[in-house]
């Protein structure tokens, strides 16, 4: 039942059940001013058979028959004063008289005194109310209710017929404003012609003609409208999980309430005023009818024209328009009740009248010859494109308006405790013990992308609370104003998740369940423990390599010895000083042990990845200087010992002659091996990077991509050449990269010491031989070219410079006879069939360049019989290069380019040029 | 070296181990494929790059043959039902 919107039968219907009415009614205000006074229109007289059940009889003896139940039952009477107005008691055998009846504080009565009724008979015309009390007391409630009803009904229908007209009159004004504005509009087109002006006379008379027409059609409209109204406020309410006073569609209805409330006090006016005549009226009216039964004159037989049910109706229909929109709530004083409609109602006007304009100004231009033409038709061209344009305009305007409407439909649906409610469901998902690990990617995306645009890249994005855990925020977004406001917001909402969890966990320590222990009885203690019973009981840490994982792992004991060794810094630091003790005693006896297995390398690497991440983790959580002097000693305490236990892992301290290949380069032989030692490296200090550097330089020729180097000079493509090619990228971009710092800032004599080791014992032609050797031989004698033109800080002696001379020498003289096969062209060459050695392989001249750096640098260093010697060595390949490409051996130009480019790199260092070369 | 020290507590931890390594994997359906193994999960779907796909087509009939079929794919998502095993490949 719509607040009300209802008709007065439904009331009536429903005064059976009273209780129910009871609980509706009191929504309404009984006795205030807004009371609408609907209530008055009740009909109540179920008098008519009073006398059949209370017995006609004048007057009452005392000879009372208590047995008989001819009256009614009173006690059930008594117990309700509210029942009294239903029961309808006579008034001769009740305590009650009618003034306590007026008095009485029923909502049925209390109507008497509502907003409607003040005016009528109690106050001012006492004199009729006491005659009618004079002369039937029954009667003269149903009179008075009759009498007002009428005149309630004729007011209403009347103030209703002035608001109709009102409304209407309203609207014709408006008609005539906005055609006005269309009138104007024209009257600016029109105006640049004085010629116009009979035919604006002309225009307007069949505008006007066209107004009354539009006059009609909006009669019809109007009709339509309200029923499309009418169909809209039937529309089901969305659900909604609130009481009713929160909600606000309960708002509504109370502004809506108000709005009633004012209507009705202008109505009440006019009530007023009609009030005097009426009442002489009514109390003729009375006399006359007095010898009939007013009955006749209920609601439902009323004679002609609208019901009041009609009437209400029409004004609900009105008072929802003006209330109808959310939007307009706060300014209840709509000086427009139409509005809502009045987007339906310009565009066929509009139409219309464009169609209008421009038959006339047809016409005109038909008529009107002494224009010029082009200038009429540019004249109307441009009104024409104006009037579309300001059409566009106003049907974007009313599109925007429809959509924002219909938005607002669920405008304020949710209050915002709901939206806090929801929030919280959705972010207590997102707490996390280790937000930056639970966001792991987006962090370090966001690190990445922050040192990208230059941001500090330090800053986490990461709420913290406490220890107790955090929110991850993920990676920043750009821009954005409405990000900041909603962090806000979550912030808030998680730190109150946090807190109540926090109070519910201090609870649930005080009310522990030691408390409840016990409580239901005691249970016997064996039964939860009657396990299977073990057949098997292996000790697992006396018996490693019977560990089935690891069954075929390791044969000899001694290498579960040497992990033992592993497991403390200090022990594996004590082992490896008795080895090294040991080894300088006697080499023979311990310190050969076997190649780690492929599965000890992939573990260890494992556990290596491990300790690099709590590493990392440890730097972010390093503390701030502030947090005090403790808290700093033990980060760096926790630090160390991770350190340490990395580099323990490594087996970097593992004499040379433990295995071959040696522990370290072991590891490194798998691809995530080689890559996570940057990653490593950048914790050591400088001390163990010159230790783990020596151990690699030493071990050089051991590692996987020296020994498959070969495999790269093949032309099919095989797995195995790819993967080579893929551990050797790895290794150049990884293992190199960790350890170019320590070379760019070593000493003549750390260099002199590594080419020495890299020759000792090893096959540097081998080395050289392979991408990564190369790599690091440039790399040697880059440095010294640099420590010779004195660009350090440190002067060598010139001892040093003697060594490094001595060991040059010795590089140059091994490497001698294998210059042209340095080359992978010509390596791969020999793989060629042998009936066209001249083919070109694709990407050979790139392979080419890092040789071709190699001698130059090699160049730069030698004397002049060494460059003599190297010229001789490589006059044919050189040759052969710039053949190539002055006679356009090649692909295509920037193959040529690539060609000659690689030979001027090296002549150059010899103080040649490609150019001098004559064919 | 035993299962608490290598750090190996459940199968999982042997796959962990071939992370980034080349691995084999055998599938329903007659195919197998080897291919590095970046990521997999407790469904044990899987990617893997560089990957050599092998399907053996086994045509029925009196004399029943075998026709095996090969393709390469740069990276692959192995949904985690059809993997029978994961093994590194033998090597040679």
């Amino acid at each position: 039942m719509s607040f009300f919107g209802f008709e007065e039968r439904t009331l009536e219907r429903g005064k059976d059940r009273r209780s129910e009415q009871d609980e509706d009614l009191a929504v309404y205000t009984w006795g205030e001013e807004n009371y609408d006074g609907l209530g008055d229109a009740l009909q109540e007289d179920h008098d008519d058979l009073n006398d059949e059940t209370f017995g006609a009889a004048g007057e009452l003896g005392k000879d009372f028959d208590f047995s008989n139940q001819a009256l009614p039952d009173r006690n059930n009477f008594t117990r309700s004063a509210n029942a009294i107005v239903e029961d309808r008691p006579p008034q001769s055998s009740t305590p009650l008289t009618l003034e306590s009846i007026w008095d009485d504080k029923s909502p049925f009565s209390l109507r008497l005194n509502g907003s409607n009724r003040t005016q009528l008979p109690r106050g001012e015309s006492p004199a009729i109310s006491s005659q009618h009390r004079q002369q039937s007391g029954i009667r003269t409630l149903q009179e008075i209710e009759a009498e007002m009803r009428v005149s309630a009904d004729q007011s209403r229908q009347e103030a209703l017929l002035q608001q109709r007209q009102q409304q209407y009159y309203l609207e014709q004004q408006r008609l005539q404003q906005q055609q006005q504005k269309q009138r104007e509009e024209e009257e600016l087109l029109l105006r640049q012609e004085e010629e116009r002006e009979f035919q604006r006379q002309r225009l307007l008379y069949q505008q006007e003609q066209a107004q009354q027409l539009h006059l009609q059609r909006f009669q019809q409209q109007q009709q339509l409208l309200q029923q499309r109204e009418q169909h809209q406020h039937r529309r089901t309410p969305p659900p909604r999980m609130l009481p009713v006073s929160q909600s606000p569609r309960f708002m509504e209805h109370q502004q809506r309430q108000i709005l009633l409330l004012q209507h009705q006090q202008e109505q009440q006016q006019l009530l007023r005023l009609q009030q005097l005549q009426e009442q002489l009226r009514v109390e003729e009216l009375e006399r006359q009818l007095r010898s009939q039964h007013i009955s006749s004159v209920t609601p439902d037989r009323q004679p002609s024209g609208p019901t009041l049910a009609d009437m209400e109706a029409l004004q609900h229909q009105q008072l929802r328009q003006q209330s109808q929109s959310p939007a307009t709530r706060s300014g209840p004083h709509r000086p427009a009740p139409l509005e809502d409609s009045l987007p339906y109602l310009p565009q066929s006007i509009q139409l219309q009248q464009r169609l209008l304009s421009e038959m006339a100004q047809a016409e005109f231009l038909r008529e009107m010859q002494g224009l010029s033409q082009a200038d009429q038709e540019a004249l109307r061209v441009e009104a024409m494109r104006k009037i579309l344009e300001a059409e566009k305009m106003e049907e974007k305007r009313r599109r925007k308006a429809a959509k924002i409407a219909h938005m607002s439909r669920y405008n304020d649906l949710m209050t915002q405790s709901d939206k806090d409610f929801i929030t919280r469901i959705q972010v207590s998902q997102l707490v996390s013990q280790d937000p930056y690990a639970d966001d792991f990617y987006a962090q370090v995306y966001g690190a990445i992308v922050r040192s990208r645009m230059g941001l500090s890249a330090d800053d986490e994005r990461v709420l913290k609370f406490g220890a107790s855990g955090g929110v991850a925020l993920g990676a920043p977004t750009k821009g954005g104003n409405r990000r900041p406001n909603a962090m806000q917001r979550m912030q808030q909402q998680v730190e109150r998740i946090v807190s109540n969890a926090r109070k519910r966990e201090e609870e649930k320590g005080l009310h522990s369940l030691h408390s409840l222990q016990g409580a239901l009885g005691k249970t016997s203690g064996r039964s939860y423990k009657a396990a299977p019973r073990q057949l098997l009981q292996v000790d697992s840490n006396s018996a490693p390599s019977s560990s089935p994982t690891l069954s075929h792992a390791q044969p000899h004991a001694h290498i579960s010895k040497a992990d033992s060794i592993s497991k403390s810094s200090s022990e594996a630091a004590a082992n490896a000083a008795r080895i090294g003790r040991e080894t300088l005693d006697n080499g023979e006896t311990l310190v050969r042990m076997e190649p780690l297995t492929q599965r000890e390398i992939l573990v260890t690497l494992e556990n290596m990845y491990d300790l690099v991440l709590n590493v990392e983790q440890l730097r972010r959580d390093q503390p701030h200087p502030e947090d005090g002097e403790e808290v700093l000693e033990q980060w760096s305490q926790d630090f160390d010992k991770l350190v340490d236990q990395m580099w323990t892992q490594l087996k970097v301290m593992l004499p040379l002659a433990t295995s071959t290949p040696h522990p370290f380069i072991s590891l490194l032989s798998a691809a995530k091996g080689k890559k996570i030692l940057p990653r490593v490296t950048r914790h050591f200090d400088q001390q163990r990077m010159n230790t783990l550097l020596t151990l690699l330089i030493a071990c050089f020729s051991q590692l996987d991509i020296i020994s498959h180097a070969a495999l790269l000079d093949t032309l099919e493509d095989t797995p195995e050449r790819a993967d080579v090619e893929r551990q050797t990228q790895a290794f150049l971009s990884s293992v190199l990269q960790s350890i170019l710092p320590i070379i760019v800032k070593g000493n003549l004599r750390l260099v002199c010491g590594l080419v020495g080791l890299l020759m000792h014992g090893q096959d540097i032609v081998a080395i050289a031989k392979s991408r990564p050797g190369l790599a690091l031989l440039t790399l040697f004698l880059t440095r010294v070219e640099v420590i010779k033109e004195g660009e350090v800080d440190e002067i060598p002696t010139q001892e040093d410079f003697a060594q490094w001379q001595l060991m040059f020498d010795h590089l140059f003289q091994l490497l001698t006879p294998e210059f042209p096969l340095l080359f992978p062209s010509t390596r791969m060459a020999e793989h060629l069939p042998r009936d066209q050695p001249h083919i070109n392989i694709p990407g050979i001249d790139s392979l080419d360049q890092p040789v071709w750096q190699f001698l130059a640098a090699l160049a730069l260093q030698a004397s002049s019989t060494q460059h003599q010697i190297l010229v001789s060595s490589l006059r044919e390949k050189v040759l052969d290069n710039v053949l190539s490409a002055k006679r356009g051996w090649v692909v295509d130009e920037e193959d040529r380019s690539t060609k000659l480019a690689n030979v001027d790199l090296f002549l150059h260092a010899l103080g040649l040029d490609s150019s001098q070369i004559t064919m | 070296m035993d299962g608490s020290s290598s750090g190996i507590q459940e199968p999982f931890d042997l796959i962990r181990l071939s992370l980034s390594e080349r691995v084999f994997v055998k599938l329903r359906g007659d195919r197998e494929m080897t291919g590095i193994l970046h990521a997999y999960d407790g469904h044990m779907n899987l990617i893997l790059s560089d990957v050599e796909e092998t399907i053996m087509i086994v045509n029925e009939g009196e004399q029943a043959t075998v026709n095996v079929a090969k393709r390469k794919m740069d990276m692959l998502f192995v949904r985690g039902d059809g993997v029978i095993l994961v093994s590194p490949p033998s090597r040679t």
